[in-house]
């Protein structure tokens, strides 16, 4: 049995809200999978029901094999959790939390305290290990939070908008952890964000969410495909829409600017200009992107995705990349 | 996960806060204490008298008791009335701060986690309670101390019940200022009516009517009868009813807590 997270179907209505519209994807052994999407998408109501913190109103989900919720006991041993909130006990100190949380765990004596002191180490807490955590500041309580759900080795790791709110030191210190983890024990990981790099950056295969649906699924590479190659993106003095070659797709945008997937943006622009000039239209503004899963985002629902603040500090290493 | 262990943890856990916390038991002392002082001392001076004759009449309003003692065995019980309840009102604010949804994904048994919190936080309730009775022998000497023990098993059944409560109100409850409003319109009035300020016997009936139904009534009486021998229903049927009532409150923790989802 590869597949540890199985989703089928899955809907879950609040009241007359319907958070999560019926979706269904299937989490591999091994790989981290994100669920990429902007704040009210559903991802963390998804997470909250594979957690066990919600019962699905409709569908199927199951964890290891075993259904979250009638064998919600077996699917609570194995997950271990970083929720988007903060979920640590601030009158007590680090170690102290991170022991509490091993008893629960039923892990005990010589050897949870060398996993405690080990996973300290890892997230760089070993000194603060007798502070308490009230006395944290934001990104050591996320750390801190990590280690706490690495205690117990658990087969899928889940972390909710792991980065959210962090400063871009510690959101890189956090996609470091991530990596070791996967690297080094092959754990499972099911992440959330809204940030399109931080998905990329890590992610194996990627759902991207909206309003309650799985829009696409698939690794960055083949998301990205789903437009084509380049992509320019103008906006007109009047509503618009070129389909001669070398445009092979054109469709406007909610914002009133139009969207055009062409072969080669460089060489395109200028039959654009002629294009334009030849029907009279004035180009208000004009730009073109390679495809990131920013303009995947733009093609699939019509709005656009963020970067991570931290992508902004470092742009030459992340655009060279993305060539 | 075996339920003692996930028990233990949690007694575990309740215990290390309070210590952390330690400021808080002065917090916690300052209200019984202030009780028996200002409000002792005043009714204390009220309800004595150089006559005898007014003397023995006040005693036997007062089961046989002065004021001082009758007032004080009862704080004893109040302190373990209040401080029991909040501590499980306290689970909000682990709701607030995210702690409970720890508990929640932790695949220990959900009774083992709720009972062993309500458990942890009434030990320390007890403490309280342990002070108090000092407290109250210091200003009514003919407080017997030997009779401590079971008045505190008496308080252990009661701690169980108000915590228990605390933790359903507190699951049920979306906002801590509904917090104030239980504490003023439950709280308070049960803690008058209950016999630790005064007698229940002479009261119109629908004061009667809520006493009767009122845990902390036989908590008070059941502590009184081990503290002083003074005892309005017998310490046996105390006991049965404060056991009958706290058992309802355990038992309705235990389902909120089972079924009890971010929802």
């Amino acid at each position: 049995m590869s597949d540890i997270v199985v989703v089928e179907g899955l809907m879950k209505r609040y009241g007359d809200v319907e958070a999560v519209r019926g979706i269904s994807f299937r989490i591999r052994k091994g790989e981290v999978f994100g669920l990429l999407g902007p704040n009210g998408a559903g991802k963390t109501t998804t997470i909250h029901v594979i957690a066990t913190l919600l019962r699905p109103t409709a569908g199927r989900v199951a964890v290891a094999g075993h259904d979250v919720a009638r064998e919600a006991a077996e699917v609570r041993k194995r997950i271990g959790i970083v929720f988007q909130d903060p979920s640590l006990d601030t009158a007590l100190t680090a170690y102290e939390n991170m022991y509490i949380h091993g008893l629960l765990y039923g892990l005990g004596g010589e050897e949870l305290k060398k996993r405690i002191r080990e996973l300290l180490e890892f997230v760089e807490l070993r000194e603060h290990a007798n502070r308490l955590v009230r006395n944290f500041s934001g990104g050591m309580r996320r750390r801190l939070e990590v280690a706490r759900a690495l205690l117990h080795r658990p087969e899928l790791l889940i972390l909710d908008e792991p980065t959210i709110g962090l400063d871009p030191h510690t959101r890189a210190r956090i996609w470091d952890y991530i990596r070791e983890v996967q690297r080094a024990e092959g754990m499972t990981i099911l992440l959330t964000t809204h940030y399109m790099d931080e998905a990329e950056e890590l992610c194996d295969r990627i759902a991207i969410m909206d309003r309650g649906r799985i829009m696409a699924e698939g690794t960055a590479e083949e998301l990205k495909s789903l437009i084509g190659s380049d992509v320019i993106i103008a906006r007109f003095d009047r509503p618009a829409c070129f389909r001669d070659p070398p445009i092979k797709e054109c469709r406007e945008l909610p914002d009133g600017r139009v969207e055009m997937v062409v072969e080669n943006a460089a060489k395109a622009l200028p039959q654009l200009f002629d294009a334009a000039r030849a029907s009279g239209l004035r180009i208000v503004e004009v730009s073109y992107r390679r495809p990131t899963l920013n303009e995947v985002f733009l093609h699939l629902t019509g709005r656009e995705l963020r970067d991570s603040p931290s992508s902004t500090t470092r742009p030459p290493a992340f655009m060279a990349r993305r060539r | 996960m075996g339920f003692a262990r996930a028990f233990g943890v949690m007694v575990y856990r309740q215990l290390k806060r309070f210590v952390k916390a330690r400021g808080r038991l002065v917090m916690t002392l300052a209200q019984p204490i202030i009780w028996i002082v200002f409000f002792g001392v005043g009714m204390g001076s009220v309800f004595s008298f150089s006559n005898p004759v007014a003397e023995s009449f006040i005693k036997q309003v007062f089961g046989g008791l002065d004021y001082m003692t009758y007032l004080t065995t009862g704080v004893v019980g109040m302190t373990v009335f209040l401080g029991s309840f909040i501590s499980g009102i306290t689970v909000l604010w682990d709701k607030q701060f995210g702690f409970l949804k720890e508990t929640l994904v932790a695949p220990a048994p959900r009774s083992a986690i709720i009972l062993g919190r309500s458990f942890g936080d009434t030990l320390v309730v007890l403490l309280q309670a342990a002070i108090i009775a000092l407290v109250a022998k210091a200003v009514a000497p003919s407080i017997n101390l030997a009779g401590l023990p079971a008045a505190l098993a008496y308080g252990l059944i009661l701690g169980m019940g108000l915590a228990s409560a605390g933790i359903v109100i507190s699951l049920r409850m979306t906002t801590p200022e509904s917090f104030q409003v239980v504490m003023n319109f439950v709280m308070m009035p049960l803690m008058f009516l209950s016999g630790v300020f005064y007698p229940l016997d002479r009261l119109p009936l629908w004061a009667k009517a809520i006493a009767t139904a009122n845990p902390l009534t036989y908590a008070v009486d059941g502590v009184r009868y081990w503290l002083t021998g003074a005892s309005a229903y017998g310490p046996l049927k105390d006991l049965v009813i404060l056991s009958a009532i706290s058992a309802v409150f355990i038992a309705l923790s235990v389902w909120e807590f089972r079924r009890a989802t971010l929802d």
